[in-house]
Parts: C-alpha cells; structure tokens; sequence
C-alpha cells in the first residue's frame, strides 16, 4: 500500500518574499502566551475606560515622581500610589509595568493622568537621540567599557 | 514624633534622569532573545504585557489581510546604563514565527534591531528581516551558535535569508556577555554609517 506524505500547508499568499527555506520539519507551535486569563483583572477598569494618548507615552519614557505627586501619594488609589511610590528614582513606563505586573497599556494611561495632575514628571525621549553621532558614539564607548 | 519625609528622596527625584534610547532584539520564538537580553542587562530581564498588532506574512496589501488583529504579549527587557546622564534599554520582540507583527511600538525611535537566528530554523526570522527592511531600520543578523554549532555556512545563510550584501550577518553566543556585547557593537555601528551618510 502506498502512502503519501501529507502536502505540505499553503503558505499565505505574499509570503512568497523570502520562499528559499522551506523546512521540512514543521516547527512546534508556539505556546499561547499565557496572559489570556489574566485579563479577568479586566486592567481598563483601572483607567475608567481609558486608553488615548498611548501613543504619546514611549515605552523608554522616564518617569519621576515630583515633590507635589510624593506629598499626595497617600491620597492617592492603589495603582497611581503604586506608581507614586516607586518612581523615587527615574523608571521608565517599561520597568513601572513590569514592577508593578501592569499591562504597559494601563501604565501609560495612569502615567499621562498623574502627570497631567502634576504628581508626576515625564521625561520623553528625544527622537533624534537614535541618529545623533555623538549620542551613538557614547553608547559604543560605553558599550565597549563592559568586560 | 514622626519624622520628615526622607531628604534623600527629595535628592533623588531631582534628579534628571537618563536620556534613554534602545536597541530590538527580534527573531522568532525561542532562539535566545530573553537569554542575550539576560547576558549583558544589568537588571535580570523583567517582563511586561503589550499589546501588539498581528498580521499574516507578506503583508504588503494590507487591505486584504483578514487576520489583522491586536494580541496582548509578553516582553521581555533590561537595560545597560552607559553613563549618569545615557541609558541603553534592549526590548526583546515576543516571539511569534508563524505571523509578522507590527513592532512599531518598540522600533519607533530605536538605534537599530539585532535580529537572532537559530540556523536550524531559519525561516522564523523572516518577519522580523522584513519588517526592519520596511522600516528602514539598521539591523544585524546574527546567528546564534547553540552549543558551538550552525548548521548552515554564513554565505547559505544570506543566500537563504535573501539579505543585502550590505546588512551584517555575524555568529554569536547569546549566553555570553561579551559576544553580546560584540553583536551590539555591530548594530551600532551599522546606525553610526546610517547617521553619518545623514541618514
């Protein structure tokens, strides 16, 4: 009895791009990120709703809590005291999401909030940075320092 | 009695805090992304939740792509502070072979991407080669040796990857901090070129 390999899965049409390697072995399938059932925190409750101006907020932004923001902290709900508390020292939105096991969405809601409220200092980053000489050549000589 | 609020936090917050810029590091699930990022941060490398926008490969025509959609991931990062006043952030794309993403959020801004290989698997990196060529980003591609091997010489790998002679394609450990540190290098100064030739 003769048997046939299985065809292999059509590749999407436009994939046709880069079509050189096609393996032969099909690569495991990627685990579901596991934060599905973590959004039965619903994380919007915490922002009302809210999710504009996101786009304005860098995930490298840094973040620092003014002396306004460190007097009020203990008026202040549960997460944006959180945020309050820990931004003591510069963190950018990346590292309070992380600490504080926030979406990054949630984060930059809570942090135009504080900031517009004056709790807060928000540093954005500067847009050129990444293709200045002299900003890439400190990142090269720092990169180098390290053994 | 309680005491005043601590002055040194008063310090610190005035502090101004680091210009901060970053660098990608992409390719696709599990070729050693988290364990570069792992090597050369200073802090163990922290996760958060994004969301990320999906679309299928190929995704020139975006008007036909049903599968358009935005999925909450998990990031992993850490970072390297070069000096007081400049912070290096290294953003690990999540993994996903089997679709591209829209990185926009991570790559806007970034000095350039590292983009990892297993050479076993090469065409998991494909959205993340076409994704910074569509940008105009600087990237490297670097293959990461598991266990000393590649499978593949370098000059098939380019040939299979369909790459520019122009972008660098590098071996690497990422279990070791200073051949991180080196694939680094390269991004940057594949961004210093780009900066220099006014862009």
């Amino acid at each position: 009895m003769t048997h046939h390999p299985p065809e292999p899965p059509e590749r999407p049409k436009g994939a046709l791009v880069r079509p050189f390697l096609a393996t032969d072995t099909e690569p495991e399938p990627e685990p579901e990120t596991p934060v599905a059932d973590s959004a039965a925190l619903r994380p919007f409750l915490l922002t009302a709703g809210r999710v504009a101006g996101q786009d304005s907020i860098a995930i490298e932004t840094q973040v620092v809590t003014t002396e306004q923001g460190r007097t009020a902290a203990g008026e202040l709900g549960f997460e944006r005291r959180d945020i309050v508390s820990l931004c003591g020292n510069p963190l950018s939105v990346a590292e309070i999401a992380a600490e504080l096991s926030l979406h990054l969405a949630v984060v930059r809601v809570l942090v135009g909030d504080l900031s517009a409220d004056g709790h807060l200092s928000v540093y954005l980053p500067n847009a050129d940075a990444s293709t200045d000489v002299d900003t890439l050549l400190r990142v090269i000589r720092g990169l180098r320092a390290i053994r | 009695m309680g005491s005043a609020p601590s002055a040194e936090l008063g310090q610190a917050a005035r502090r101004r805090p680091p210009l901060p810029v970053k660098i990608v590091i992409a390719g696709g699930f599990g070729v050693g992304k988290t364990t570069a990022v792992g090597s050369i941060s200073e802090i163990s490398p922290l996760t958060t939740e994004a969301d990320m926008t999906a679309a299928s490969l190929g995704i020139d025509d975006t008007t036909k792509v049903p599968g358009k959609r935005t999925t909450t991931v998990a990031m992993d990062f850490g970072c390297i502070t070069i000096d007081e006043s400049l912070k290096l952030y290294l953003f690990g794309t999540p993994g996903q072979d089997r679709f591209g993403f829209m990185w926009d959020d991570l790559a806007i801004g970034a000095i350039g991407a590292l983009v990892i290989v297993d050479s076993r698997r090469l065409d998991d990196c494909y959205p993340a080669v076409d994704y910074f060529e569509r940008l105009g980003l600087p990237f490297v591609v670097a293959v990461n040796r598991f266990d000393g091997l590649v499978a593949h010489d370098l000059p098939s790998i380019r040939w299979a990857l369909a790459i520019d002679d122009v972008i660098p394609l590098i071996t690497f450990d990422a279990r070791d901090k200073l051949s991180v540190r080196d694939a680094l290098l390269v991004v940057l100064d594949q961004a210093l070129a780009r900066a220099r030739a006014g862009r």
